[in-house]
């Protein structure tokens, strides 16, 4: 195609510069995974050479001692409710104002679009207090209806414009089929806007696991910390143990990296797309 | 498709749909789907209104109240004019200026990016997903990463000791460790920046590149008269969002690389806001800064949206 307008001979430095630029994004994230696997000694010996001897001491460590493994099985609980919820009223309010036109909808689509821009720090201390006359403060349910409250305006938007791609025809035919509004949306709308669906929740998921103001200010609580919180502690409790601290960077990576690595079409291109519209 | 076809062949009406039913009951029927609709939306919007748009306007009101969070007295503006002539406020908003040096630098890697894995380079998919890999990292983990690389121990340094340098200390100087949070907002901010950008350059006619490559326009020539121009509206999407990031997003980093110290050197205004919500016994001031900063936000967005055009041409 026209694309390929760069000659053959330019292609060669532009690949290298590519490659350099690449290493500099890996190189980092290499680094921390050989840290978590070597021991204190070992590192401060020669922290860019390669490791004399492999441990899986910090990471047992820092999963048992220094309450990562704790942390993360919290964000594991909360991330997945706060998750599903998001999923089920983004859908409803989705399909709805796309296909439905509902009572008030430009209220409502106004409301979520303004609020789209609000940034955290507004929030903090409303919020902090609000859920604090409500004694939800240190619970689990303060921080996952947050999570759901703050993602849903985002989850709405892009799941009414992917319910709006559906045919009208379609839906209407299940429609004269006999299908209620339960059915349609379920066997019908759902299934076609799967691809869509998977791209927004995997980057809710993502959202939500390495957010780190809420959980901080609302879990205040060692005993029920989520992981950004519990790792920004061991970053700066432990800062001399470096292949400590990796370890517990390592855990906290591993989700999205795995993520990423089974679904990276999937999220790359749904960014792309998500982007233009 | 199938369903539509079953659905025609059954009802045996031409168009699908509901023009079979009587116009009564189809308005019937149509008004019965948008109550449905608003049943359906509700949850949504009750979460949105109750935890988004009520704490918004409690902010505001805070905004212009004396109060430690249970009892208030409205004091009209004095909470702005505190925070308005607090120096502190005016040092940390000059950081924040420092601190917007990263935008001109993660446009210009994401529009080299962009524009070369356009080309379609050997391994550009590679490279697309290498590129891509630090946005799905916490901000507390690129941020812890990053204090333990440029750290008194670590990879940084014992490069430089391997050359013969005396180790540095990278934040006990502000403007070092200002340096030092720009290079990992930009390493992990390009990646997802090009994405935006190319999907930008993917909608470009190819047609134009054509019939510019037939009448003799240099590769260079084509990147500042067709490129560049085609991409505008993304290039002014990524410089907006990059500014409200240097002013709302900046907290992960400075509070696991800094807290915001030496002194205030690296306090932000998002950071600040954080202190002065849960470090003041007036709770105010910090309602009244998050409400300056959001109008700031706004005021900017309006701004550029201006600058670029952006509504003209949707």
């Amino acid at each position: 195609m026209t694309s390929a307008t760069l000659s053959k001979p330019a292609r060669i430095p532009v690949f290298i510069g590519l490659a350099i630029l690449a290493a500099s994004i890996l190189f980092p994230v290499f680094f921390l995974v050989i840290a978590a696997f070597r021991t204190r000694i070992d590192y401060l010996r020669n922290p860019l050479g390669w490791p004399s001897t492999w441990t899986f001491e910090n990471l047992v460590s820092v999963w048992n001692a220094y309450g990562a493994g704790s942390a993360f099985l919290h964000s594991l609980f909360v991330v997945s409710i706060a998750l599903v919820l998001v999923l089920v009223f983004a859908t409803l309010a989705g399909y709805s104002l796309a296909k439905l036109n509902p009572y008030g909808a430009k209220i409502i689509t106004g409301s979520f679009v303004s609020v789209m821009l609000v940034p955290s720090q507004v929030l903090i201390l409303p919020i902090y207090l609000m859920l604090s006359a409500l004694g939800l403060i240190g619970n689990y349910a303060s921080i996952i209806l947050l999570y759901v409250a703050t993602s849903l305006p985002f989850a709405v938007f892009f799941l009414t414009l992917s319910f709006r791609a559906i045919g009208d025809e379609v839906l209407d035919a299940a429609k004269v089929d006999g299908a209620g509004f339960f059915r349609t949306l379920f066997r019908v709308a759902v299934p076609m806007a799967m691809p869509s669906l998977a791209t927004l929740a995997v980057l809710q998921f993502l959202g939500m696991w390495n957010e780190l103001l809420y959980a901080l200010i609302l879990l205040p609580d060692d005993t029920k910390r989520l992981l950004t919180p519990a790792l920004s502690m061991i970053g700066t409790k432990l800062q001399n143990d470096q292949p400590l601290v990796s370890a517990g960077l390592l855990i906290a990576a591993s989700v999205p990296l795995l993520l990423l690595a089974f679904t990276s079409r999937y999220v790359v291109e749904g960014i792309s797309i998500g982007s233009s519209k | 498709m199938t369903t539509t076809e079953i659905a025609r062949a059954t009802v045996g009406a031409p168009e699908p749909g509901v023009p079979t039913l009587a116009p009564r009951r189809a308005a019937a029927w149509r008004r019965r789907e948008r109550r449905i609709g608003l049943a359906a939306a509700a949850p949504a919007f009750l979460i949105v209104v109750g935890f988004m748009i009520y704490p918004v306007l409690f902010a505001l009101y805070i905004s212009f109240n004396r109060t430690d969070g249970e009892d208030f007295s409205w004091v009209w503006l004095s909470n702005y004019v505190n925070i308005l002539a607090d120096p502190l406020v005016h040092q940390v908003f000059v950081n924040n200026l420092k601190f917007l040096i990263s935008v001109p630098l993660v446009v210009f890697f994401s529009v080299i990016v962009s524009v070369l894995l356009f080309e379609k380079i050997r391994g550009w998919r590679f490279f697309r997903f290498v590129y891509f890999l630090p946005n799905v990292l916490s901000i507390v983990v690129v941020g812890v990463m990053f204090k333990g690389i440029f750290g008194y121990n670590g990879a940084v340094n014992s490069a430089i000791v391997a050359l013969g340098g005396q180790p540095i200390t990278f934040f006990t100087d502000g403007n070092l460790a200002i340096w030092v949070i720009i290079t990992a907002l930009v390493w992990s901010g390009f990646g997802y920046q090009s994405l935006l950008i190319l999907s930008g350059l993917s909608s470009i006619d190819s047609s134009v590149f054509e019939a510019a490559a037939l009448d003799g326009a240099g590769w260079w020539r084509r990147l500042f008269s067709i490129t560049l121009p085609n991409i505008r509206r993304e290039l002014g999407f990524v410089f907006i969002i990059n500014v409200l990031y240097t002013f709302t997003s900046l907290f992960g980093f400075i509070f696991v690389m800094t807290a915001g110290g030496p002194g205030y050197d690296t306090t932000t205004i998002d950071y600040l806001v954080y202190l002065k919500a849960f470090g003041s016994e007036n709770l105010g001031p910090g309602a009244a800064l998050a409400v300056l900063l959001f109008l700031f936000i706004g005021v900017l967005t309006l701004v550029q949206n201006r600058v670029f055009r952006i509504q003209d041409e949707d």
